[in-house]
């Protein structure tokens, strides 16, 4: 009984989980329903996901869920068939309805933690938008909806449903499914029990009975496939056309007894094997497992990197086989737990079309959301804590970046405005943008706002991007007005350390009068890298092997020839480059060949000139604590075999900090400034 | 939900009160079983039951597939609640509710 009972809870979670993934459809459809309202496929979808939630809802015990979400799918019926128009009123109630349902999924019963009048009046609106108000004022339960599309558009559908043995374990009633099929229209139904075993060696948990069904419908396809949704998985589905209307589930159902019987004798103990529908082709794992499993595989990594050290001093070739064989598995298992937790970005992305849609409707403003490479991946600890930067840069763009309708026409552009929020790969990293075609940031405003605030001296030389750049230092806002939704100059140092805190950067560029774009620089992942390990002395680095291009030589006369500057020819291309032993100060002896690591930056090529290139190493990146926060061009720190610690180099921020510092400093050298400035810094890393 | 068998000399009943479902499966194997030793003829009382599942339904089956093997009568008392028949109905199970005296079992309403 608690095993029993056990596994209904976890597969309500189950449904649960999947019912929010259809939440996320519903208000994506509802909202691209409020833009294309024409459009019959919308309008399908928005409802099989109501008759989705509605008759999966009821079989998981969700009772209120369902009684709730059967109005809607009503309501969006009479669309369907033209009874009823779609306008903003009804759109803005179902996102309503959404929210409420949201909640109810949440409680733990599935009832009544939902704000009761909210839904009461919903309902009401519903129905009296329905027509059904006076006739139906308490509305039917989810079970005695009235039949669907009984009409001359019907087609007959064959429809084979095989349970898999574990599915009434799964607390799955496949009753429930086939009534739901009945209220689709005729449904000619046969069960087979040829399968079920004698008593004695039943399994009274395992399901044995299957179906062959011919159902009459103007349903399409997919509306029959989502009756069965949460039970896909661990059944065997098929459903076709059938190929003669006339054609009985009886007759059918010979070919189906056939099928069983040749599955009864196959199959041990007089039980079918369904291996195919347990081997599902995906299964859910709780996040938590996930991120263990990886901090395992991390551990993992640095104790192979020991042995493999281990291996190298010791001369023994047993133990340099075991070790090579170990660093080959690791390495597959590190690529595949990182692969693993790759996540689309679609459902963040996809969850500020709500935020647009209900900010555009409280400023007043005409807003379009465009969405672009929704099908990035990133890791998954990424996505979890995007969200909130990202709704934060989405409030700025519609509060302040968007003008009012009148401000856009009288500047010549569309009444409509448009901000783009996008997803590209590039290197070892994801930039996510968002963009507007708003007024854009006045850079005279922000560098008079920042002399104000004292955040630079009047006489300082600030190229625009550093000017940008001040948006996101904290307290700073030029919003003369605090709105509810942003202004309050709290905002942007919030999303620049929430992004800081993901190792990532921020880039705004903007134009006056043509709007403002904050690209969001992240690390693919969080966990592990890949790298090269390099040598300065005594001190070891990584560098990341995505940014890496190559490594060359760099001679004493290399560098007599360049008069000075730090730049190497690499076959006729001149690249600058950061000496690391100046960079840090490091006090050893130069080697009379150094070795030149050139990485590919956002600003173009670079050179880091390091004296060994010790090879690949696969790097386990450990924080450095919040005391090193601010140190940006330091990703992490890693503990290497021997038990030393090598600092993981952002050569992105290593190379804009140099940049800074040369801009700050005047003509000076591109690293000299910066160097000295960071010694401490690093020193103390290093000692930690 | 209640599981009871009753035996007289010449018949076992087994009566079911409630939701007959996966949480007493196991149990009412044990007495489809039990009354199926037992040699005598075999009826199921579905009057205060208010749901079948499939484990039952199948349970059911089995039972009259072994109580014919045995040459034994196996069947269900006439009033069964109306939910019961008709979700039978529904599922295609309609042949199962075979009455003592041959045909379908009545509801009850």
């Amino acid at each position: 009984m608690t095993s029993i009972a056990n596994k209904v809870d976890q597969f309500k979670q189950t449904f649960r989980e999947e019912a929010r993934e259809v939440l996320v459809d519903l208000e994506s459809a509802l909202l691209e329903l409020n833009e294309n309202r024409g459009d019959p496929e919308l309008v399908a979808r928005v409802f099989r996901a109501l008759h989705t939630l509605k008759g999966s809802g009821a079989m998981f015990g969700f009772d209120e869920l369902a009684a709730f979400t059967h109005h809607l799918e009503t309501a969006f019926d009479e669309v369907r068939n033209g009874r009823l128009q779609i306008d903003s009123e009804l759109i803005d109630l179902t996102l309503a309805a959404l929210d409420q349902i949201k909640v109810m999924l949440e409680d733990d019963a599935g009832n009544a933690a939902a704000d009761g009048s909210v839904c009461a009046e919903i309902l009401a609106k519903v129905l009296q938008m329905t027509g059904m108000a006076e006739s139906r004022p308490a509305g039917p339960k989810p079970e005695q909806a009235p039949p669907a599309n009984h009409n001359s558009d019907a087609c007959n559908w064959r429809i084979r449903f095989t349970p898999g043995p574990e599915l009434l374990l799964n607390g799955t009633n496949p009753l429930l499914l086939l009534r739901e099929l009945k209220q689709m229209g005729d449904l000619r139904i046969t069960a087979s029990m040829v399968a079920i075993p004698p008593i004695a060696e039943l399994d009274p948990e395992r399901c044995y009975v299957s179906w062959e069904m011919v159902l009459a419908t103007a349903a399409g396809q997919d509306a029959i496939r989502d009756v069965f949704i949460f039970v896909e998985d661990s059944c065997e589905l098929v459903i076709e056309p059938a190929l003669s209307p006339l054609l009985p589930a009886a007759a059918c159902a010979a070919e189906m007894t056939a099928k069983a019987l040749e599955d009864k004798r196959s199959a041990s103990g007089g039980r079918r094997n369904h291996d195919k529908a347990d081997n599902a082709s995906s299964l859910r794992v709780p996040a938590v497992k996930l991120d263990q499993f990886v901090d395992l595989v991390g551990e993992l990594v640095t104790v192979q990197a020991r042995l493999s050290e281990i291996a190298a001093r010791h001369d023994d070739p047993e133990v340099t086989e075991v070790s090579e064989e170990i660093e080959r598995l690791t390495s597959a298992l590190r690529e595949n737990s990182m692969t693993i937790r790759m996540t689309p970005i679609r459902a963040t992305f996809e969850k500020f079309r709500r935020l647009v849609h209900d900010l555009a409707r409280d400023l007043g403003k005409d807003v379009e959301l465009t969405i672009e490479g929704a099908d990035t991946e990133l890791d998954k600890t990424v996505i979890d804590r995007l969200s909130d930067p990202l709704m934060h840069l989405i409030r700025n763009s519609m509060d302040h970046g968007i003008e009012p309708a009148d401000v856009r026409i009288a500047g010549g552009k569309r009444a409509t405005a448009s901000i783009r929020l996008s997803a590209r790969h590039s290197g070892a990293n994801v930039l996510i943008a968002v963009s507007d075609d708003g007024r854009g940031i006045n850079a005279e405003a922000v560098r008079s706002r920042a002399i104000e605030r004292g955040l630079v001296s009047a006489d300082e030389q600030l190229t625009e991007s550093s000017i940008f750049a001040l948006i996101l230092q904290p307290g700073f806002s030029t919003a003369r007005q605090v709105t509810d939704l942003s202004g309050r100059g709290v905002g942007m140092d919030v999303v620049q350390q929430s992004v800081e805190s993901l190792r990532g950067s921020i880039d705004v560029a903007s134009k006056p009068g043509s709007g403002t774009s904050v690209t969001l620089r992240l690390p693919l992942t969080l966990a592990i890298i890949d790298g090269l390990l390099v040598s300065v002395g005594e001190a070891y680095f990584v560098l990341p092997l995505a940014n890496t291009l190559e490594c060359i030589e760099l001679t004493r006369e290399d560098i007599e020839k360049a008069n000075g500057k730090q730049v190497a020819n690499v076959r006729g291309e001149i690249v600058p480059y950061i000496c690391l032993r100046q960079y840090f100060n490091i006090h050893s002896e130069r080697p009379e060949i150094e070795q030149v690591m050139v990485v590919e930056t956002e600003e173009g090529r670079y050179g880091f000139v390091v004296d060994q290139v010790l090879g690949d190493y696969q790097t386990v990146i450990k924080n450095l604590g919040r005391l090193y926060r601010h140190v940006q061009f330091v990703s992490g720190a890693t503990i290497m075999g021997n038990g030393t610690v090598a600092l993981i180099l952002d050569p992105q921020r290593l190379v804009q900090d140099a940049l800074r510092a040369e801009a700050q400093g005047g003509r000076g050298h591109p690293v000299s400034a910066a160097g000295s400035r960071r010694l401490k810094d690093i020193s103390a890393a290093n000692a930690s | 939900m209640s599981l009871v068998l009753e035996e007289c000399e010449t018949q076992s009943e087994i009566r079911l009160e409630g939701a007959v479902d996966i949480a007493c499966a196991a149990e009412l194997k044990k007495l489809l079983l039990q009354a199926l030793e037992s040699g005598k003829e075999l009826r199921v009382s579905l009057e205060r039951a208010i749901c079948l599942d499939v484990t039952a339904v199948q349970l059911f089956w089995a039972a009259g597939c072994e109580a014919r093997r045995l040459g034994l009568g196996f069947t269900f008392a006439e009033k069964v609640p109306e939910e019961i028949s008709s979700a039978l109905a529904v599922a295609g199970f309609e042949s199962l509710l075979v009455s003592e005296n041959g045909s379908q079992a009545g509801s009850v309403r």
